[in-house]
C-alpha cells in the first residue's frame, strides 16, 4: 500500500521561487492599502478594481500558481530533507561563562514535505477561491462602501502569514507567522467596529487565543532549551531526539498542544469561535472554517517525528491521551451545542469546533500508534501509522474544503436575505436593527431561490455528516476506525473513541436541521419569500468547491487517506486509480475484521440515517405550492416531507428542559469565564490598585514631600549676593584642598 | 639669589590680602582688582616652582594666566557696565536679584 518508495532528494526548479508564495501577498498589502487611500471614490478603482479585491486576486493567483506548481514536483516523491532555502536574520551567540559561547543564528527558511504541501495546497486553494468569493460579497453591500481597501489589505496579510506558517522551515518562524494571524483575525472580526458586539468579539477572539498562545511561547522555549534551536532539521533529528529527556519532552509539547488548543478553539479555550461570527462572512470562512483554525492541527501534525522517534517509544502516550480526549470532548460538547442555534453562522461555528475535534482526536489517536508501534520495522504497523496519519489530515483537508464552502453559502444566503430585506422594507429603515439576517427562522423554502448555493449547501453538509462516498465520509471513518482500534489496545481511548462514534450521529442531526430550515419547508416570512439568486462571483467558488469534495472518492483512490511524515512514503498509491478506489470501497464496506466491519455500518447508521431522520422529523416539510425546485433536490425534499408528516412529534418538552436551555447558553461556560474574570480578576485588579496607591504612590508622595521640605532649606542658602557665592566657592575649594590633603 | 620659598610665602600672602578684599569690599571694581590679586599670587607661585624644578613649563603658565586675566578684566567691566546700566549702581550688596 505504501507503494513505490523513493527516499531520493527531490530538486524542485520551482521551489526557488517558494518565498514568492509569501511576498507576494505581503507586498500587496501595503499597495492597496495605499491605492486605496489614494483612489478611495474613484470610479475605476470602485468597479473595476473593485476597491483592491482584484489587485488582491491577482497576489492570490499567482501565489496559487507558485504553490500548484510545487506541489505538482512533491508529489510521488516525498524527502525529509525538506529545508530548500534560506535567509539568515540575525547572527548572535549564546555565552556560557567564561570564554566559551555558541554561535547561534534565526533567520526565515522554506521547509517543503508532505505536511506542507497538503497544507499548503488547503491554504492557497482557499484563500483563491474565498478572495473571489469576497468580490462577490462584500462589494455588493452599501455598508462596506469605501472601506473593501481595508478589508482587502488585512484579508491578503492574512494570507500571507498563513501561507508563511506552513512554508516556515522552524518553530521560530511558524510562532512569528502564528501572530500575525492573530491580528489579522483580530483586525477582520472587529472589521465592523462601529457595532459594539463585533469590537467586543475581536477583543474576545484575540484575549483568549492570547493565552493559549502564551503557553506555546513557553514551550518553544522549553524546546529551545532541549535542543538549542528551533529549526526543523535540528528538532527533527533522531539522533538529537534520543539524547532529549522524554519527560521534559512531553511537557513541552503538552505545552506547545495548549497554544493549538486556543487557535483551533477547542474546549476550554473554544469560546472565541462563536463570538466571532461577528466578522463578514468571508472572514468566517477563510479564518474561522477553512485555514486559520487548522494552525492548531498543522502545529500538532508538525509532532509527529517526536512521538514517531525510536527513543521515545511509549513515552509520550499521555500527551497522545490528552491530545485525543480533548478533540473528543469538543466534538461532542460542540454538536451538543450546535442543536439549538437559531444562528446560520453559529451552527456552523460549532461545526468547525466538532470538526476540528475529530482531527484533533485522529492526531492523537495517529501520535499513540506512532509512539507505540514499531512502525520502523514492521510493514503491517507502518502501514496503520500511515493511514490513521493520513486519515486525520485528509479529515483536515475534506473539512477545510466542505467548511469554507458551507460558509460560502451561509453568506450567499444570509447576503440575499439581507439584500431581500432592504427591497422589502426600502423606505422605513427603523426596523433594520431588529431584522436579524443571520437567523434561520427567517429563511426556509430557500431550495428553490437559489439553486447553486443549495446544492452547494448539500453536498457540504453530506460531506461533514459523512455521508457514504461524499466528503468527509473517508477520513471520517478512517477516524473514528482507528480511535476505535486504539482503544482496544489503551482502554483509556475509549472515551474519545466513544465521543467521536457518538459525534458522528450528533454532526448528522444539526448539519440537517441546519439545510432543513434554510432550504426546506414554506418560506418562514415574506423576506424570505422575496430572496433572489445570487451573483456569479459568488457561484464560482461554490461550484468549484462542490466538484471537489464530491470528487474526494477519486483522492481517496489515489491514497489520499495515506500521508504521513516518512521519507519512505509516496502519497500517490502504486495501485491505478480503478484499483484504487475498489481497494478503499472494499476496505470501506467489506472490512475482514468483523469489528471494524460492525463499527463501519454502526458509524453510517448514526450519521447518515439516524442523526437525519431525526432533525427530519422535527423540523421538515415541504415546499410551497407552486415553488419548483432543481430535481436533484426533489427527492431530499419528499424524504424530508415524509419523516416529518409520518413521525413528527410535539418537541417542546425537550426543547424547554433544563438541558436545551443551557445547551442555549453555551452550557455556561461563558458565564463562568466572565464570573472567574470578575471574582479572580477584578479581585486581583482592586487588590494591585491598593497597592498602587498605597505603597507605590506612597512612596512617590513621600520622596516628593521630604525633598520639597530639603529644598525650602537648601534654598535659603540663595542670599543673591556674590559675595556669598565667592565664600562658598572659597570653603568648597578649601575643603577639597584638605581632602586631597589628607589622602595624600 | 632669593629662595623660592620666600617666593611662594609672597604668594600665600598677597592671595589672602586679595581674598580678604574680595569678602569684605563692596565696591565691584575694588573686587575685580582683588581678584586680579590673587590671579597674581598664582603666578607667582608658578614661576616660584619654576625656578625650584628648573622646568620652563612653570613660566608658560604664567604668561597663559596673564593673558586670561587681561581678558577676564575685559569681560569683568564690560559685565559692571551692563549691571549698572540696569541697576545704575555696582554696589554688591544691592544687587541681590537671585536672592530666594
Amino acid at each position: 500500500m505504501s507503494g513505490s518508495s523513493s527516499s531520493e532528494v527531490v530538486h524542485s526548479s520551482m521551489a526557488e521561487y517558494a518565498p514568492l508564495i509569501i511576498l507576494l501577498p505581503m507586498l500587496a498589502m501595503p499597495v492597496i492599502l495605499f491605492l486605496g487611500k489614494v483612489f478611495n471614490t474613484n470610479p475605476t478603482w470602485k468597479n473595476t478594481l473593485k476597491e483592491g479585491g482584484i489587485i488582491a486576486l491577482v497576489a492570490m493567483g499567482a501565489a496559487l500558481f507558485i504553490s500548484l506548481a510545487i506541489i505538482k514536483d512533491y508529489l510521488g516523491s516525498f524527502s525529509n530533507n525538506g529545508d530548500i532555502f534560506s535567509l539568515t536574520w540575525l547572527n548572535t551567540a549564546i555565552w556560557e561563562g567564561g570564554a566559551s559561547t555558541t554561535p547561534i543564528s534565526f533567520g526565515f527558511g522554506i521547509y517543503i514535505d508532505h505536511i506542507t504541501v497538503m497544507l499548503l495546497f488547503v491554504a492557497a486553494f482557499l484563500c483563491f477561491l474565498i478572495n473571489i468569493f469576497a468580490i462577490g460579497y462584500m462589494n455588493t453591500d452599501e455598508i462596506n462602501d469605501n472601506r473593501n481597501h481595508r478589508f482587502y489589505a488585512e484579508f491578503v496579510l492574512f494570507c500571507a502569514a498563513m501561507l508563511g506558517m506552513v512554508l516556515s522551515d522552524s518553530f521560530l518562524g511558524l510562532f512569528i507567522f502564528w501572530e500575525i494571524m492573530g491580528l489579522c483575525s483580530y483586525l477582520l472580526i472587529g472589521f465592523y467596529y462601529e457595532r459594539p458586539s463585533a469590537a467586543s468579539a475581536a477583543k474576545k477572539a484575540f484575549m483568549t487565543t492570547r493565552i493559549g498562545d502564551v503557553f506555546l511561547m513557553i514551550g518553544l522555549i522549553m524546546l529551545w532549551d532541549l535542543f538549542g534551536s528551533l529549526n526543523y532539521s535540528v528538532v527533527f533529528d533522531p539522533a538529537n531526539i534520543a539524547l532529549v529527556n522524554p519527560g521534559s519532552l512531553q511537557m513541552a509539547l503538552g505545552m506547545m498542544f495548549i497554544g493549538a488548543i486556543g487557535k483551533s478553539a477547542q474546549f476550554p479555550l473554544h469560546v472565541w469561535l462563536p463570538d466571532a461570527m461577528e466578522g463578514p462572512t468571508p472572514v468566517s470562512a477563510l479564518i474561522h472554517a477553512a485555514t486559520m483554525v487548522n494552525a492548531g492541527l498543522y502545529l500538532v501534525a508538525r509532532m509527529f517525528p517526536f512521538f514517531g522517534a525510536e527513543s521515545m517509544s511509549g513515552e509520550l502516550i499521555d500527551l497522545a491521551f490528552i491530545i485525543a480526549s480533548i478533540g473528543g470532548i469538543t466534538a461532542v460538547m460542540a454538536a451538543a451545542i450546535a442543536f439549538v442555534q437559531d444562528d446560520l453562522k453559529k451552527v456552523l461555528a460549532y461545526s468547525t469546533m466538532s470538526q476540528l475535534g475529530y482531527i484533533f482526536t485522529g492526531l492523537g489517536v495517529a501520535l499513540w500508534l506512532a509512539n507505540t508501534l514499531d512502525w520502523h520495522h514492521d510493514p503491517a504497523a507502518h502501514t496503520i501509522v500511515v493511514v490513521a496519519f493520513g486519515a486525520a489530515l485528509f479529515h483536515l483537508f475534506n473539512h477545510a474544503m466542505a467548511k469554507g464552502m458551507l460558509f460560502m453559502a451561509s453568506g450567499s444566503v444570509i447576503h440575499e436575505v439581507h439584500h431581500a430585506h432592504h427591497h422589502l422594507h426600502h423606505d422605513d429603515h427603523g426596523d433594520d436593527d431588529e431584522f436579524d439576517a443571520q437567523s434561520m427562522n427567517n429563511m426556509g423554502g430557500l431550495a428553490s431561490k437559489m439553486p447553486i448555493t443549495a446544492t452547494a449547501m448539500l453536498v457540504g453538509s453530506a460531506s461533514i455528516m459523512g455521508l457514504p462516498l461524499i466528503g468527509g465520509f473517508w477520513s471520517k471513518e478512517g477516524i473514528i476506525a482507528n480511535a476505535w482500534r486504539v482503544a482496544l489496545e489503551d482502554p483509556r481511548f475509549l472515551f474519545p473513541a466513544a465521543c467521536v462514534l457518538l459525534g458522528a450521529g450528533m454532526t448528522g442531526f444539526y448539519m440537517t436541521r441546519m439545510w432543513v430550515k434554510t432550504f426546506a419547508g414554506k418560506p418562514n416570512n415574506e423576506v424570505a419569500a422575496h430572496v433572489g439568486p445570487t451573483n456569479s462571483w459568488i457561484k464560482t467558488p461554490l461550484f468549484i468547491l462542490t466538484l471537489v469534495t464530491l470528487s474526494s472518492v477519486l483522492l481517496a483512490g489515489m491514497g489520499f487517506t495515506h500521508w504521513a511524515p516518512d521519507s519512505e512514503y509516496s502519497f500517490l498509491s502504486d495501485k491505478g486509480l480503478v484499483d484504487g478506489i475498489i481497494y478503499e470501497l472494499g476496505h470501506a464496506f467489506a472490512n475482514h475484521d468483523a469489528f471494524f466491519f460492525v463499527l463501519t455500518y454502526v458509524a453510517i447508521a448514526l450519521s447518515a440515517i439516524l442523526g437525519p431522520f431525526m432533525a427530519m422529523s422535527l423540523f421538515g416539510g415541504k415546499l410551497e405550492e407552486g415553488e419548483d425546485c432543481k430535481p436533484w433536490f426533489k427527492p431530499v425534499i419528499a424524504l424530508n416531507n415524509w419523516v416529518y408528516n409520518k413521525y413528527n412529534w410535539d418537541n417542546s418538552g425537550i426543547a424547554t428542559s433544563g438541558l436545551a436551555v443551557a445547551l442555549q447558553n453555551r452550557l455556561y461556560i461563558d458565564k463562568y469565564y466572565d464570573l472567574a474574570m470578575v471574582k479572580i480578576v477584578a479581585g486581583f485588579s482592586n487588590k494591585a490598585a491598593e497597592v498602587d496607591t498605597k505603597i507605590i504612590d506612597g512612596a512617590v508622595k513621600q520622596i516628593e514631600d521630604k525633598s520639597q521640605k530639603i529644598s525650602t532649606i537648601v534654598r535659603s542658602l540663595t542670599t543673591g549676593s556674590a559675595r556669598d557665592y565667592i565664600l562658598w566657592v572659597a570653603i568648597g575649594t578649601l575643603l577639597i584642598f584638605f581632602f586631597i590633603w589628607g589622602v595624600a | 639669589m632669593i629662595d623660592p620659598a620666600w617666593v611662594s610665602g609672597l604668594s600665600a600672602i598677597l592671595f589672602i590680602i586679595g581674598l580678604i578684599g574680595v569678602f569684605t569690599r563692596k565696591n565691584a571694581i575694588i573686587v575685580l582688582m582683588c581678584i586680579e590679586l590673587m590671579l597674581n599670587a598664582a603666578n607667582m607661585q608658578f614661576a616660584a616652582a619654576a625656578v625650584h624644578h628648573g622646568d620652563a613649563t612653570g613660566w608658560v603658565y604664567a604668561l597663559f594666566a596673564i593673558a586670561i586675566a587681561a581678558s577676564e578684566v575685559a569681560i569683568g567691566l564690560a559685565i559692571f557696565l551692563a549691571v549698572y546700566g540696569k541697576h545704575e549702581t555696582i554696589t554688591l550688596d544691592d544687587i541681590n536679584v537671585l536672592s530666594n
